[in-house]
């Protein structure tokens, strides 16, 4: 492998700006490195090149480790998105640098620079100082500069930001084929996701210091794993749709269903599905459609955009799917589609028409959060608890709803005859006294995750994890890895053995517990957590934790409600934290992703 | 990147790896230590002498330098002279640079030399100049003589001398200033129909407001100040033709040290009230070219 | 080309006017009459006053103290300007305010307060003395004292260049192999150079004609501690106004060389290093 991270985390001040990152680079593989701006993908590149310090985790460059070695021994070459060339020097010396300090002969230098400059279709341009050079000149003469001492390892930091469109494109291929041919391995960093698809063998997508997924641009597009990663790579419908065994329903009854991937196991959920606008089909009536029918609706804005015509369709009121977007205000929202020319041409559209929606392809995503259920025992208390800021920005992140829903039986916790409707989605509630007691009303009614609030609390900075029994555990870790690709918080599993295992041999016992959850939750949640190990009363132990500092939230696993109530009612009804209770019947167990 | 703040870039440079961190300490420490030392010993120790040495003798004898006539008709002098020459060459200091900032011609250069040339040349061959144009033995000095007119060794000669020195202080905080801040509200309040002098006060002054005035401190403080000049054309007459800088060193010469501080510190008074001015100025944003 | 441009503004006449009245009047005819002086002495006169061993005597003095003064600014300068720009400490702000208090501070103050604290009993004086070094009425006092007032040229000159060199810069050399001895020689010295080889000739041009600071420390003996200022002073005190006519005319050459040599550095240094540049 040619570069190696593993957990990486650097801290400024406090706040993880690169998030347990770890990944593996093979040899000649060109990587990209995309992002918006702020999620940590610069500071990490930074810190491949060593110029600046991890606090946590190990860096790695063809085996060698080099996590306290210094930049100028690591053998990397860096391109800067200013250039940064040493303008009181020609471009023959600003490339020559590398070798002058290294102590080479005059010769062997100007033939390593002849060699690089004919590399960047520079030939002639030696003694030209940077600033009689345009801006994709410089940028060609800092990447031969980087190149000149043989570095292993390429490294380019939005390097083609300060172009214009046409030279960026020019300056894409240089480096495509200057990688191919040196066979070096590289990693770039940009925010552009063409620039991604056009370069990379893969691409890691990192947002607030996290790395989300990895894998090749195709896969990525058409598969994602994460709403982040299918709204970022390009434009994305996402609906709220329901998932059985035989499918993906669309919500009315007409609907049919469409196989969307992954075949579930159990009872109807609620997810999250990506709905891309190329996939949309369009017709006057539901006869005509070939692909599955989603909902009727009328054509709100036609673009031109050239090869693609760019459309907002606003979906009819009634039970049609929710789509969810950034900016839902609860109306019922549009979705995007885009038609080819020979789409057009089949059947022509003007706003105001009202058409028949069909989805040709579906991709579900295998998150667990699919959308918030604020309740509460009265109109006021429900809608309170709906604008508490912390669920309001979760949300928000997550870009999903939060719906609310009134439901006296709360306050008496009684017990109800079945034909209440199940609860959707995550349902959030206040912390009071009997919190424990409403959660576990609520497990038992079609919650699988239930949220608690306390009043006042702040961001979480961090998130402890841990659950009551094995049972448990797949959900758990799926349901923090989603909540934690929206937060900026350090993962900690907190193991908690019984007293008495202490004296026996509890402790490798408990370690290859923490280890095989860890790489569980690496492997196949892509979360990185830090694990711990205690020893004591379950209860009493989190309490503790909890009571260290401020700033943390706790999600808790458990298979059987009754335990809320048995062993944890103490913690749940007087927490001044957020928790997060998540529920698997033991049954559940065999369905994949949770 | 450069503009990066600087928070981030510190802690950068304070977390790379490599086993320089114990070297770039030491560095900084001795940069520091150094740099302070320098200072020490040049600036804030006379500065410290100038307070120290005046009060020695205790506050009282402190107070009693102001009481002496001579000291008093000094500080008259210096007072009287900074009034004259500080407008004046406030004035100069606007005609030149509208005339400089907001016209091409033939010969700019030149006069721009001629105003940075007080700053390059001597302050006694600033002071002698006048001497030979107006001393007894001067081009003008039987002209003079015969009208009984005093120039030299009097209070007009000090005046000039000082103008002479000050004048350039103000023109050049005005001149980039101008320069820079182009004529586009100027022409633009021209087309509505405003005149030259109502365009000016209205739309020109306001602009340049803190260079101005960043200007006319700087102007009054070396005019408060200024010793070589003055002193070539003063004749040192006490009580008649001395001004602060040049009483303290009769002051100093007769071995009256207390005395000598005591003024000393007054004008020190002044410089530091100059640097608060010069400080506040520069925090609304004003920046020297 | 017409002498001037047209344009729209008005007040041209009378602003020309009253500047080259006012310059006219206050430095080109008393400048005149300063070269006339002097050229209407015979050649080997001026050549007896403006080479007599006094007259060297003091050349050797002002010129050589001057040089050494902007030296030790062109060291001590670069190195506080590299503080006060690179480093984060308590005080950084006041003592970077305070660097232009020789600006403000009149000569004459900084001359007795700088005798008195280098004076054989001075606070620091006291402790040279020891040492056997003797700053006060000597060449070195005259040093100190000229190096105090150079002082802002050089700090204020480089601060600006150096908080231009950019971080990236210094980044990249880093990631080819650099260290940062390297980094410093190769990088930002040759960047600073223009900045700093202005402040050392404005500094130089500043310290040759200082006349308050040096008097009081400099003992003012002939030939030995004698500065050309004062010489110039103590000849028009004689009344032998050509003989000072004649010295002002080589300090105003001198002078004017200077000028000449910043103009250059400037223009030097600026098409050097042009910013972000096509």
């Amino acid at each position: 492998m040619s570069i190696t991270l593993d957990q990486v985390t650097k801290r400024y001040q406090g706040v993880p700006v690169v998030n347990d990152v770890s990944l593996d680079i093979g040899d000649g593989e060109f990587f990209v490195l995309l992002g918006p701006s702020g999620s940590g993908k610069s500071t990490l590149l930074r810190a491949i090149a060593g110029l600046t310090g991890v606090d946590h985790g190990r860096i790695a460059l063809h085996g060698r480790d080099v996590t306290h070695v210094a930049a100028r021994k690591r053998g990397v070459g860096l391109v800067f998105q200013n250039y940064a060339l040493f303008r009181h020097m020609s471009v023959a010396d600003n490339i020559e640098f590398a070798l002058r300090v290294r102590r080479m002969k005059a010769s062997e230098r100007r033939a390593r620079r002849r060699e690089l400059l004919r590399l960047v279709a520079l030939e002639g341009m030696d003694q030209r100082l940077p600033a009689q050079l345009s801006g994709g000149q410089q940028q060609r003469v800092a990447v031969a500069r980087a190149l000149a001492h043989k570095p292993e390892v390429l490294l380019l930091d939005e390097p083609f930001g300060a172009l214009d469109a046409k030279i960026r494109e020019e300056l894409r291929s240089t480096i495509r084929q200057v990688q191919r041919e040196l066979g070096i391995t590289t990693v770039l960093v940009t925010h552009d996701q063409q620039e991604a698809f056009a370069l990379a063998d893969r691409i890691g997508v990192m947002n607030l210091g996290r790395l989300l997924e990895m894998g090749r641009p195709d896969d990525l597009y058409a598969r994602p794993t994460t709403r982040f990663v299918a709204t970022f790579l390009g434009a994305a419908n996402l609906l709220l749709v329901r998932q059985n065994s035989q499918g993906v329903s669309l919500g009315s009854d007409e609907a049919g269903s469409v196989a969307a991937g992954t075949a579930p196991v159990g009872r109807e959920r609620e997810v999250v599905a990506v709905l891309r606008p190329e996939e949309v089909e369009l017709a006057p009536e539901q006869e005509q459609l070939t692909a599955s029918y989603l909902a009727h609706g009328t054509v709100e804005q036609v673009l031109f955009g050239g090869a693609l015509e760019l459309m907002h369709v606003r979906l009819g009121n009634g039970s049609t799917p929710r789509v969810v977007r950034a900016d839902d205000r609860g109306e019922a929202a549009f979705i995007e589609v885009t038609r080819t020319q020979h789409e057009q041409r089949l059947f022509p559209l003007t706003p105001g028409q009202s058409v028949a929606i069909g989805a040709r392809r579906l991709h579900v995503l295998p998150t667990p959060l699919s959308s918030f259920l604020a309740c509460g025992p009265s109109e006021a208390l429900a809608s309170a608890v709906s604008r508490h800021p912390l669920l309001t920005e979760l949300a928000a992140r997550m870009k999903t709803r939060v719906a609310t829903r009134v439901e006296p039986a709360l306050a008496a916790a009684q017990a109800l005859d079945g034909d209440t409707p199940n609860v959707v989605g995550a349902a959030v509630i206040a912390a009071q006294p009997g919190a424990a007691k409403t959660t576990e009303w609520l497990l038992r009614h079609g919650a699988e995750e239930v949220l608690i609030l306390p009043e006042t609390c702040a961001p979480p900075q961090r998130v402890l994890i841990h659950w009551v029994d094995e049972h448990a555990r797949r959900a758990t870790l799926a349901v923090s890895a989603s909540l934690l690709r929206h937060v900026t918080a350090e993962a900690v599993y907190v193991g908690i053995l019984p007293e008495d295992a202490q004296v026996r041999e509890g402790r490798p016992l408990g370690m290859r517990a923490l280890l095989d959850a860890r790489s569980e939750a690496q492997a196949v949640h892509g979360l990185q957590m830090r694990t711990e190990l205690h020893f004591g009363d379950v209860a009493d132990e989190l309490a503790r934790r909890l009571a260290e500092s401020p700033g943390q939230l706790l999600i808790l696993g458990v298979s059987d409600p009754a335990v809320l109530g048995e062993r944890f009612a103490a913690l749940i009804n007087t927490t001044t934290w957020p928790l997060l209770v998540v529920y698997r019947p033991p049954d559940a167990v065999r369905r994949g992703g949770g | 990147m450069a503009g990066g703040p600087i928070q981030a870039v510190r802690e950068e440079l304070t977390t790379r790896p490599g086993g320089d961190a114990l070297w770039a300490l030491l560095t900084r420490w001795l940069l520091i230590a150094l740099s302070l030392a320098f200072l020490a010993a040049l600036l804030f120790a006379p500065l410290a002498t100038v307070f120290a040495t005046a009060l020695e003798h205790g506050v009282k004898l402190y107070l009693a330098t102001f009481n002496d006539a001579d000291t008093r008709s000094a500080v008259r002098l210096t007072l009287l002279t900074a009034a004259v020459v500080v407008p004046l060459n406030t004035l100069f200091g606007l005609a030149a640079s509208w005339c400089i900032a907001k016209f091409e011609f033939k010969g700019k250069s030149f006069l721009i030399t001629l105003i940075d040339l007080p700053l390059a040349v001597s302050p006694v061959i600033s002071g002698m100049v006048y001497v030979l144009l107006f001393g007894l033995q001067g081009w003008f000095g039987h002209f003079l003589q015969e009208h009984d007119i005093s120039i030299i060794f009097a209070l007009p000669g000090i005046i000039i001398a000082t103008m002479f020195v000050t004048f350039p202080y103000v023109a050049r905080e005005l001149i980039p200033l101008m320069q820079q801040l182009g004529n586009d509200e100027e022409e633009a309040a021209m087309t509505m129909g405003a005149g030259a002098w109502m365009t000016f006060f209205r739309v020109t002054l306001p602009k340049v407001r803190w260079g101005l005035i960043y200007g006319v401190i700087l102007c009054n403080a070396r005019a408060m100040g200024e010793f070589g000049a003055v002193s070539v054309v003063s004749g040192h007459i006490r009580g008649l033709t001395n001004t602060m800088p040049l009483h303290i060193e009769i002051l100093y010469n007769e071995y009256n040290f207390t005395g000598a501080f005591a003024v000393a510190s007054l004008l020190t008074l002044l410089a530091v009230l100059t640097l608060i001015i010069k400080t506040l100025v520069e925090r609304t944003g004003y920046k020297r070219r | 080309m017409a002498f001037r441009q047209p344009s729209v503004l008005p007040g041209f006449g009378l602003t020309f006017g009253f500047t080259t009245f006012f310059l006219s009047a206050i430095v080109l005819i008393p400048l005149a009459a300063l070269v006339l002086m002097a050229a209407s002495m015979h050649w080997g006169e001026f050549v007896h006053v403006v080479l007599s061993p006094r007259a060297l005597g003091s050349y050797r003095l002002s010129f050589g103290a001057s040089v050494l003064a902007a030296g030790i600014n062109l060291v001590f300068g670069f190195i506080i300007a590299w503080t006060l720009v690179r480093y984060e400490f308590p005080g950084r702000k006041l003592i970077d305010a305070l660097i232009d208090m020789p600006f403000a501070l009149p000569t004459a103050v900084s001359g007795i307060a700088l005798t008195t604290v280098f004076a054989e009993s001075g606070w620091i004086g006291r402790y040279l003395s020891l040492a056997g070094i003797h700053v006060a009425y000597t060449w070195i006092g005259v040093t100190v004292a000229l190096t105090l007032i150079g002082m802002p040229f050089m700090v204020r000159t480089v601060q600006p260049a150096l908080a231009e060199v950019q971080r990236d810069l210094e980044d990249a050399a880093e990631t080819l192999g650099a260290g940062r001895l390297y980094v410093f020689r190769r990088i930002i010295l040759p960047t600073v150079l223009p900045a700093m080889l202005t402040g050392f000739t404005l500094a130089f041009a500043r310290a040759v004609g200082e006349y308050g600071s040096v008097i009081f420390i400099a003992g003012n003996l002939p030939m030995k501690t004698e500065i050309t200022p004062l010489l110039i002073v103590i000849r028009l005190e004689e009344f032998d106004y050509r003989g000072a006519a004649a010295l002002g005319v080589v300090m105003l050459v001198i002078s004017f060389a200077v000028l000449l040599a910043i103009n250059l550095l400037q223009t030097w240094g600026r098409r050097r290093l042009v910013a972000t540049g096509r």
